[in-house]
């Protein structure tokens, strides 16, 4: 049954990808962040902000459940959905919406997860218990809340006796020792040598001999919270304020809650801002930023970076804007775009952002972007200039190695459908000049005028072919009989506006005079460079051979020609083909098959006559000619009742 | 002279044909429309590069339809009460590039006069970057009835058609959802579901090159939405396969662009575009065929523009007749034990309406069912009635005895009678429709004395001889008749 339970959650579990980039969770709001490391994981239990339902005050926080998510490398998190709320709280008003900051620690191989939730009766808050085998749930929830408790944002601390303690906000900072069944106090006192000021939210850890309290202070008169810390030699202080932890919001958002955590040798701040929601303070997302010590265990200030933490696979889509530094002020230049949308079902508008280089010169970085496995790439980027302009990607620094230069081009281009399209969001491709090879940072550098963008991303680049050693063994038919082994010349262009006029007459005349004139005249000779190549797939894509070794994608004539070695006569075999567009061939320099008109590559669009395959080398020979289009071919051989005949190698001539 | 005379007579065909459209009339210009949807009792359909066209009754289209956003081939689903309406926002190799973006949104309503008449902001649900191979326009909306999920296929000939999952609340992309090829070497791809059985319907061949443009619309299927489709001889669409659905017209070419509609249990419609309506300027017009069904494949039926016809019964095969007596035909009788072979045979004319309408009543005559003789009581002239409108496939029709104005009217009993001549009443006017099995039902405009138009009671056998109007039952021969071509040599 537990089993059953069990998988059920793994079921429901969803994988977020958003790249530890702030805020970390983009698919729901979250807010109060405590992260604690699990059997080598990270576990974060936030609150969990809504949009309030109608009847609730609109202009307030509002909760009435809470997630877990997990993660083993700060960039990926699993939201393991939700693991307790309002109405299955035994002494909680089902509809209070007030299930703020959590907490969960471990102890002695349970877990214990503690939320503030408004009481059935009365009024104020108090603070519950539920209790688990695993740090995902399913929690089991205590009948009555702490006894003794009224206050909001539990805290616990298990020292390294394995006494815990609890820390609540409640009329100042206070604190208790928790019982050995973890679900009751001794009593309780104020924190003392705390400043005075609103504070709330505490979090207590410890590090090293250290005990340190941090919690949300506004330290002004009408100000909004920083940050702030202080230290002791025991749990309970007294305590030694030391300062500031993080400043207020830029923005005016009015709150911050926090919690520390060390995974892997660093220390991180786990904390809050509404990026997500920016005319909103009470829908708030959590974001991660490393966090140092001094050696005598003081803290250095932690500055919110819009980069966050973890590592970026170069192939993800890098969100630009969440950027590390920049040349400029970034007021002005980081702005929501509303390309995410909205819907009935939703209520909530995750805006995007972008960042602007403002000027020829200008260039933000972008650290810790993975390139591994990147050996043919190119680049996708979002972006849109008033202008044409260009910018270019490099590596490490402004002045770095150039990886792509990106051409803007938004208004004269060419071509019939061409828009001006100066201020719209355009995603382009650009090719590669360099790949960085492993983890490295990414400059933006603006080369033109003013230029926006959204996003880039590196994606590698399918294979098409693999080029064939001299001295390589013959290769066969595949499974379907297609021979994928060809001598390809590099692409002939054509002034072929439509395909449509692919005659019989007129691909007649063409093809005898190109075969004429590539292999039978006197001095005959071809007219490209033959290739060796195995088509990777079984249609042989002669549209990206002619994008890497043609001088045009479009309008083409191909040559094709491979051997066909038998171990003995194949009777009354046909050849298969299809090809985009018209194609024709030669078995032994005989005409066997003619695609004529506006053809599409169809497997077995069409097949010569009953063939002999000799015994020994068979020569086969192909020119595909097409106007727009991807073209490419795919060939076979078949017997009398259509099925694909194998019985042969097949090697460049 | 003659040969003047036959000139003149054949150019009077070919004008008679001009009018007999090869698609909609009207103004139903439009390229890639969206499947028919039905909002309010009007009909709407969208196209390629924003707006789209309306219609009162499906027959007659005329712009004035609204969608923002321009770009290619859009598609729409009616979802619960609202309205889903995907498109590419981008013009796809046309415009410059593959790099293409597919976006959803809702609407409660689909009239721009009514005042709920609102979009949501657009979601992206898939793009191409325009080095893949794929071209992210064209999409298709699937609603599966077996599973309640939501399916879109899109893509052109520049790479691979794709299919993505979408989430019917929202019109978002499913999380996690991963793109999956199913098809090459088409565009403008449709998806349906019937009868156990996926089917993907792909525009095969070229567009936009006006009364050249080779364009076709194939189809493949398989037992799961996920593929692979294969065609009739087992031929994956991944591999380009596809079995035709709709080739060109006589009169239009290049059909684009499949939809499904629905109309009644084995009554069904396609719609595309033709991309050249050669009476029309070779514009790229609306058409709205019968959809048929032959063992498990979709194909288009041909559009009923008229002609004289014999209408059989599908419950015993007898043919629907005037209530006249038999008038024997003469004949110089030979001894079947005696023939003399060395005589020549000569031909023997059929019986002639002048032969016979002389024993006719003048007023009304009563209809019945009796085995197919040639004779003209049996013989029914199928005429469009250009005034009176239509439905989704076609005009209304008179059904007359050849050669006279005696038309088969509805009684205000539900039962049926030939009166001498034809007043355009509704109740001497016919919708025809072609059903899934190729069958015909036959109902009239409407029942004297109701005041709506009839969409329940067509002609019906309720006994071998004996026609009537009753309730359409596709499960049921005595609703289904055959309308075999008389005029057709």
């Amino acid at each position: 049954m537990k089993k059953t339970f069990l998988f059920l959650c793994y079921a429901l579990a969803l994988n977020i990808r958003c790249w530890a980039q702030n805020p970390i969770i983009l698919d729901q709001f979250t807010a109060d962040p405590t992260a604690r490391v699990f059997n080598g994981k990270i576990y974060l239990y936030p609150s969990h902000d809504i949009v309030p339902p109608a009847g609730q005050r609109q202009d307030w926080f509002c909760m009435e459940d809470y997630h877990v998510f997990s993660s083993e490398n700060l960039v990926d998190w699993t939201d393991h959905g939700v693991i307790v709320s309002q109405e299955r709280v035994p002494w909680g008003k089902p509809d209070g919406y007030s299930m703020w900051a959590p907490d969960c620690v471990e102890k002695g191989g349970k877990y214990y997860f503690y939320f503030p939730n408004a009481p059935r009766e009365g009024r104020g808050f108090a603070i519950g218990v539920a209790v688990a085998d695993h740090p995902e749930g399913p929690f089991t929830l205590e009948p009555d809340p702490i006894k003794g408790v009224f206050g909001i944002d539990p805290c616990v601390l298990v020292d390294a006796d394995g006494q815990a303690y609890l820390y609540w906000s409640g009329r100042g900072i206070r604190g208790a020792r928790l019982k050995e069944d973890m679900k009751a106090i001794d009593d309780s006192e104020e924190m003392q040598g705390l400043p005075e000021g609103f504070k709330e939210g505490p979090f207590a850890f410890r590090r090293g001999d250290w005990y340190y309290l941090t919690f949300p202070w506004v330290r002004k008169e009408k100000g909004t919270e920083t940050l702030a810390y202080a230290m002791s030699r025991s749990p309970l202080g007294p305590w030694d304020f030391k300062g500031i932890i993080m400043a207020e919001h830029a923005n005016s958002c009015w709150t911050n809650h926090h919690s520390f955590v060390e995974y892997q040798g660093q220390w991180y701040l786990f904390y809050h801002h509404n990026d997500l929601s920016p005319q909103d303070d009470k829908r708030r997302s959590v974001c991660i930023d490393r966090v140092t010590f001094n050696a005598d265990g003081t803290i250095c200030e932690v500055k919110p970076s819009l980069r966050g933490v973890g590592v970026t696979p170069a192939t993800s889509r890098i969100q630009i804007d969440r950027l590390s530094a920049a040349s400029f002020p970034l007021d002005g230049h980081l702005s929501p775009v509303s390309s995410s949308g909205t819907s009935d079902a939703t209520a909530i508008a995750f805006p995007g952002w972008h960042v602007t280089l403002p000027q020829k010169g200008s260039w933000l970085r972008y650290d810790a972007v993975d390139f591994s496995g990147l050996t043919d790439a190119y680049l996708v980027v979002c972006a849109k200039a008033d202008a044409n302009t260009d910018f270019f990607v490099r590596e490490k620094s402004p002045k770095g190695k150039v990886i792509a230069k990106v051409q803007l081009t938004v208004t004269g281009a060419q071509g019939t459908f061409r828009r001006n399209r100066s201020g719209q969001w355009l995603t382009l491709t650009a090719p590669l000049s360099h790949i960085p090879s492993g983890v490295t940072d990414l400059v933006l550098t603006c080369e033109g005028t003013g230029v926006s963008i959204d996003w880039l991303q590196f994606k590698q680049r399918p294979r098409y072919f693999s080029p064939v050693p001299p001295k390589a063994k013959p290769s066969t038919p595949d499974d379907q009989g297609f021979i994928r082994r060809w001598q390809l010349m590099e692409p002939l262009p054509q002034d072929i506006p439509t395909n449509t006029v692919f005659t019989n007459t007129w691909l007649r005349q063409t093809f005898d005079n190109a075969f004429r004139s590539t292999f039978k005249a006197q001095g005959a000779k071809p007219k490209g460079k033959w290739h060796t190549l195995d088509s990777e797939t079984y249609n042989v894509r002669l549209f990206r051979f002619a994008e890497k070794y043609g001088q045009q994608s479009y309008g083409n004539l191909f040559w094709c020609q491979t051997i066909i070695d038998c171990p003995t006569d194949i009777e009354g075999v046909r050849l298969a083909a299809g090809s985009n567009g018209a194609s024709r061939w030669w078995l032994n320099d005989e005409e066997v098959l003619l695609l004529e008109g506006d053809r599409r590559m169809v497997q077995d669009d069409g097949v010569s006559r009953r063939l002999t395959l000799r015994k020994g080398r068979n020569l086969l020979r192909c020119a595909v000619i097409n106007g727009p289009g991807l073209s490419d071919l795919c060939v076979r051989f078949v017997n009398e009742q259509g099925n694909p005949v194998t019985n042969f190698s097949v090697q460049a001539p | 002279m003659r040969h003047i005379h036959l000139t003149l007579f054949f150019l009077l065909i070919a004008s008679f044909f001009v009018n007999r459209s090869a698609a909609q009339v009207g103004a139903p210009y439009i390229h890639d429309p969206s499947t028919l949807a039905e909002c309010d009792g009007k009909y709407y359909t969208f196209g390629t590069g924003g707006g789209g066209l309306i219609s009162d009754d499906g027959w007659s289209w005329h712009s004035g339809a609204q969608r923002p956003g321009g770009g290619a081939a859009p598609d729409v689903l009616k979802i619960g009460n609202r309205y889903l309406i995907i498109y590419g926002a981008t013009g796809g190799g046309l415009g410059g590039g593959h790099n293409g973006r597919i976006l959803t949104m809702w609407n409660r309503t689909l009239d721009p006069q009514s005042p709920d008449f609102r979009f949501t902001e657009p979601v992206e649900v898939c793009t191409s970057d325009g080095m893949e191979d794929q071209d992210a326009i064209d999409p298709g909306l699937l609603l599966d009835p077996t599973t309640g999920r939501l399916w879109a296929s899109y893509g052109t000939y520049f790479g691979s058609i794709r299919l993505i999952e979408l989430d019917p609340q929202t019109g978002f992309r499913v999380k996690g959802n991963k793109e999956r090829d199913i098809a090459i070497d088409c565009e403008a791809t449709d998806l349906i579901y019937r009868d156990g059985w996926y089917y993907l319907l792909g525009t095969h061949g070229t567009c936009c090159d006006g009364v050249n443009s080779t364009y076709n619309i194939v189809v493949g299927r398989s037992r799961s939405v996920e593929g692979p489709y294969l065609d009739n001889v087992g031929r994956d669409m991944l591999h380009g396969g596809g079995r035709m659905v709709i080739a060109a017209h006589q009169r239009a070419c290049g059909p684009g662009h499949f939809g499904r509609t629905i109309i009644d249990e084995g009554v069904e419609v396609m719609s595309c575009h033709f991309e050249a309506d050669l009476d029309r300027n070779g514009r790229s017009v609306l058409a709205i065929r019968p959809l048929l069904w032959q063992n498990g494949w979709p194909v288009a039926g041909e559009p009923l523009r008229g002609g004289t016809f014999k209408i059989i019964s599908e419950r015993r095969g007898y043919s629907l007749e005037l209530a006249v007596d038999f008038v024997r035909m003469k004949q110089e009788r030979e001894r079947f034990w005696d023939i003399d072979l060395s005589k020549p045979t000569k031909p023997i004319a059929n019986q002639t309406l002048s032969e016979v309408i002389g024993t006719w009543p003048h007023d009304e005559i009563r209809v019945r069912c009796s085995d197919y003789m040639a004779r003209p009581h049996q013989h029914w002239t199928i005429t469009p009635v250009d005034s009176a409108g239509g439905y989704l496939s076609n005009p209304y029709f008179r059904i007359t005895i050849e050669g006279t104005n005696r038309v088969l009217a509805a009684t205000d009993t539900k039962e049926l009678t030939t009166v001498s001549s034809f007043t355009g009443a509704d109740e001497q006017l016919w919708r025809i429709e072609q059903l899934t099995d190729g069958t015909f039902r036959l109902m009239p405009k409407r029942i004297p004395g109701t005041p709506t138009l009839n969409t329940r009671y067509c002609l019906y056998s309720a006994a071998d001889s004996t026609p009537t109007l009753a309730e359409y039952d596709f499960q049921s021969d005595n609703a289904k008749w055959r309308i075999a071509s008389l005029t057709e040599k």
